[in-house]
């Protein structure tokens, strides 16, 4: 009975999900505590599980049993190991802040509250079952969940078009990732015989490496949808028209990391060897071409949630960049600092986003940080973290990855370095504009400092910011087994680092000065339009891709329709009854004659049968 | 004496006269003449056959009492019939069938 | 010699009611057509007279010929029909109608001279099969299969005065001596007996059918 408890982790949040939308969709308040206690039990559960509470292996429910002999019978499971446990750790401790945060965030919103928690309750139980999943099918069934809950809280306001249309988006790219990803679940089922990560390991050495490489890339296929990977990135900045707890949850620390996760496992159970070099420089590529492109779009945007998105982008990059160059540990080390800093980051900027009135424009902001000093400040530990200032978290997980790619391959080390520059550049650049200087805009003049419920899990967020990269919190929290963080080490990583580091802040304060500039200085050239406008690879998609698919499928679904079921379905049968009917109309002519002539033919064919058929008596 | 099997040909005739007469003529008046005619001929068969099932020289009167309800009922039948004509030259100025056509439209 | 000269009058009226038929047809004017038909009756009653039938020769002369002839050509002047127009046009549907009924005539004509036992002379086993319950299938296998079949193709049993006096209730004596035949009083005695209760809803048909052309004739109000 006891060791079913991690369970809980799953059932808990997926209960009070269905309590609140069921039963408590009139009473807001209620709602909204029942989502945040279960948030906080499933975290000291956790906590329980992560100070050596084991209660043994739960118990495995057979979900689909087969009883022909070869077929895999799909079976529910539960992982508690350090790894699953210490990525719930991150999951549920986000989460938990989260929903207190959402608690004051959302208060202006109170009718759809329930509809809010309940969605973040399915997110925590979908992104539960992803983590603790012990085999790939229930991964996925996991991987469509936060999907769905991601759709359903992008799409919160839904009565906003824009904010429809991004939920649409990201769910409808995440289908493409999807379909590679389930295609490479089946291919693990064919070629590994079992999709179960217990035993998936140290069968991968008999296996031909171009096998390998084709699964591993299907596989990767899905990462690259939920992460939000080039050429799949485009529905993440969109996402950000989602409340903003919930693009710290979902879009920053946890769901988007999913993949960064799911790979890691994978590297896990099937072993090194089963990242075939193709599949390990696939990965690390498109990790540092996201890592890149990002990077760049972001040091353009003016929306604060925008270049926060891009940064995530980036940073996601930089993860999965790691996983490519076979540096898990390094990936999920960082995965781990992120989700902190991110998630700081993002529940600070809506904390200003709330009280400067909704603003989002950091050209309306300035001067935030004498208004409200307390909130600037956590936003600033999460920048310094995220920029990797020596000391803050970020700054031993970043290290760690560069280490990685110059011990593997020292192209991107480079790409890392370049692109710590213009993360550094940016972030300084947003909190120059936002924060220095003089209130530009009505909103941003009249901001004062956000409420308890909003600035308790800031500050706890910006002390894991802090302190989350040290080893004695690193060690034991990050989850990786046998993980150890070796800090930093005087090196040419480090230099090369500090380096890029001091680029980015010199250049971005002699740009931006302290805040006295009212418009970008670098706005209005080509390449800043380009930026601005994401290197137009969301038009590509929108004309190229989306505008073809539609011409094409329309054409396709025209000639379906016009053709098939108007022409030979529609009309055809039509024209086949109209036909028999003129036949049927011929015979009822209306003539008198006629039918006296069919009456007659009738009584000779009857007279005939009558005399001439049947055998007389 | 005559056989039944002539009474039957004269009534087979006669009928078949009818038939041809209610599919080949128009007017209206005349088909129904023809249907006339060919309940009379029918009428022919059940009283050749009356005759010649008779038991001991006496026929078997079943059939001509049949033959007489047969009358009865033309009788009828050419009353409503015939009002039934009338009825339609007053819609249509016209006895000819062709003009009862409107089921067709 | 008697049955001779009926034989050749049956004959003769029957030529002429199939002429005068084909005048009902042929002819394109309907006042012909309607005499055709009345001449077509007489004949036709003429024939009931040859089968003994007097009693139905009579109805057949009132009713048809006298009543509803008449009628038709009251009807005939009355809607002043002319004669039929565009025969022409009708001709392939001419040619259908003679067709179709050549084949009836012909199949009636193949039945009729197939009976069983069509050209031979009288037959002795009329008299066995005597009612419609000896023609029941069972009845029929009991008996040897010439008696059975024999009555359609024999000759007009000759009528029997003395046989149909004792149907009607007289003694041996007196049903001796009889020599005419009493077709009237055999089928008012039918009529009234066995056939009462369909002869008197056959009179409630007619009510309905003169009510009915009453209700048909009358003029429409337009209000």
């Amino acid at each position: 009975m006891i060791q079913n408890l991690p369970w809980l982790f799953l059932l808990l949040p997926l209960v009070v999900a269905a309590i609140d939308w069921l039963c408590f969709s009139k009473c807001p308040r209620t709602a909204a505590t029942l989502s945040t206690l279960s948030a906080v039990a499933t975290f000291a559960l956790c906590v329980a599980y992560l100070n050596g509470w084991q209660t043994g292996t739960p118990d495995v429910y057979t979900w689909l049993p087969t009883a022909t002999e070869g077929m895999i019978s799909l079976s529910m499971g539960l992982v508690t190991d350090a790894l699953a446990m210490r990525m719930m750790l991150v999951v549920t401790g986000i989460g938990t802040l989260v929903h207190i945060f959402s608690l004051g965030y959302m208060k202006g919103d109170a009718s759809n509250l329930s509809r809010y928690f309940a969605g973040l309750s399915i997110f925590m139980f979908s992104m539960s079952t992803i983590v603790l999943a012990d085999n790939l099918a229930m991964t996925f069934i996991g991987w469509e969940m936060v999907g769905f809950s991601s759709y359903l809280l992008i799409g919160h306001w839904f009565n906003k078009a824009s904010a429809a249309d991004a939920a649409k988006k990201a769910f409808i790219t995440n289908r493409v990732g999807d379909f590679g990803f389930i295609i490479g679940i089946l291919l693990t089922l064919a070629v590994f015989g079992t999709i179960s990560f217990a035993e998936m390991g140290g069968k991968a050495a008999g296996i031909a490496p171009a096998v390998l490489t084709v699964t591993i890339i299907c596989l990767f296929c899905g990462a690259v949808g939920k992460s939000a990977q080039f050429p799949l990135h485009v529905w993440l900045p969109d996402a950000m028209e989602g409340p903003t707890p919930v693009s710290a949850l979902i879009h920053a620390a946890t769901m988007v990391a999913a993949g960064v996760y799911m790979l890691v496992r994978l590297q896990v159970s099937m072993g090194a060897e089963a990242f075939t070099e193709t599949a390990c420089i696939t990965i690390a590529s498109v990790g540092a071409i996201t890592a890149v492109l990002a990077a760049l779009m972001a040091l353009q945007q003016d929306d604060i949630k925008r270049v926060l998105a891009y940064s995530t982008l980036s940073q996601l990059g930089y993860m999965v960049m790691a996983v490519g160059l076979m540096a898990g540990e390094a990936a999920m080390f960082h995965l781990y600092t992120h989700a902190w800093f991110k998630a700081l980051l993002f529940l600070g900027a809506g904390a200003i986003i709330i009280c400067c009135h909704h603003e989002q424009d950091i050209w309306k902001m300035g001067g935030l940080a004498k208004r409200m000093p307390l909130t600037v400040l956590c936003f600033l530990m999460g920048t310094f973290a995220l920029i990797a200032i020596p000391g803050f978290s970020g700054f031993f997980s970043k290290e760690a990855i560069l280490h990685a790619a110059l011990e593997t391959c020292p192209v991107f080390f480079w790409v890392g370095a370049g692109v710590a520059a213009l993360t550094t550049f940016y972030m300084t650049r947003l909190c120059l504009v936002a924060f220095c200087g003089q209130a530009r805009a009505h909103g941003a003049a009249e901001a004062k400092e956000a409420g308890p419920t909003m600035l308790l899990p800031l500050l706890a967020l910006a002390v894991m910011a802090i302190i989350s990269g040290y080893g004695f919190i690193a060690d034991n929290l990050v989850p990786f087994t046998g993980f150890e963080a070796h800090g930093f080490e005087l090196g040419m990583p480090f230099y090369v680092s500090m380096g890029s580091l001091a680029l980015g802040l010199a250049a971005a304060f002699l740009v931006y000065g302290c805040g006295k500039r009212t418009t970008d200085p670098l706005a209005g050239n080509c390449l800043s339009n380009a930026l601005r406008k994401r290197l137009f690879i969301d038009s590509i998609y929108d004309k190229g891709l989306v505008g073809g698919i539609q011409e094409y499928g329309s054409q396709i679904i025209e000639f379906a329709d016009a053709a098939l079921i108007r022409g030979v379905i529609v009309q055809g049968f039509a024209w086949l009854t109209a036909k028999f009917g003129m036949l049927l109309s011929w015979i009822q002519n209306g003539s008198l004659r006629g039918y006296a002539l069919v009456a007659g033919i009738g009584i000779i064919i009857l007279m005939f049968i009558l005399a001439f058929t049947i055998p007389t008596i | 004496m005559t056989p039944l099997a002539h009474y039957l040909i004269f009534s087979g005739i006669l009928f078949s006269i009818g038939l041809a007469g209610v599919i080949i003529r128009k007017n209206i008046i005349v088909v129904f003449m023809c249907l006339e005619m060919m309940l009379s001929a029918a009428n022919i068969s059940l009283v050749a056959f009356s005759r010649a099932q008779g038991v001991n020289g006496v026929p078997v009167y079943d059939a001509q009492v049949l033959a007489l309800f047969i009358v009865a009922i033309a009788a009828a039948e050419v009353a409503i019939g015939l009002a039934l004509i009338v009825a339609m030259f007053r819609a249509r100025k016209s006895v000819e069938s062709s003009t009862l056509n409107s089921l067709k439209d | 010699m008697e049955s001779a000269i009926s034989s050749i009058l049956f004959y003769v009226f029957a030529a002429a009611a199939v002429l005068c038929a084909f005048g009902v047809v042929a002819f394109r004017n309907p006042v012909s057509s309607a005499m055709n038909m009345a001449l077509c009756f007489g004949f036709t009653a003429a024939v009931y007279f040859g089968m003994g039938a007097q009693f139905l020769g009579i109805v057949q002369l009132i009713v048809y010929a006298g009543a509803i002839l008449v009628l038709f050509l009251f009807i005939i002047m009355m809607l002043d029909v002319k004669a039929e127009e565009h025969v022409r046009k009708s001709f392939p549907m001419a040619c259908i109608g003679v067709i179709i009924a050549g084949i009836f005539a012909g199949f009636v004509t193949k039945v009729a001279i197939s009976l069983p036992g069509a050209t031979d002379g009288p037959c002795p086993a009329l008299v066995l099969c005597d009612t419609i319950g000896d023609l029941a299938p069972g009845a029929i296998e009991e008996k040897p299969a010439e008696e059975t079949l024999a009555p359609y193709g024999a000759a007009m049993p000759k009528l029997n005065p003395a046989a149909a006096a004792m149907t009607l209730g007289a003694d041996e004596a007196t049903a001796a001596k009889a020599t005419a035949f009493p077709d009237t009083k055999l089928m008012g005695q039918a009529l009234f007996t066995k056939y009462n209760i369909p002869f008197v809803i056959l009179s409630f048909a007619l009510l309905a059918g003169t009510v009915g052309a009453v209700a048909l004739g009358r003029k429409i109000r337009k209000d």
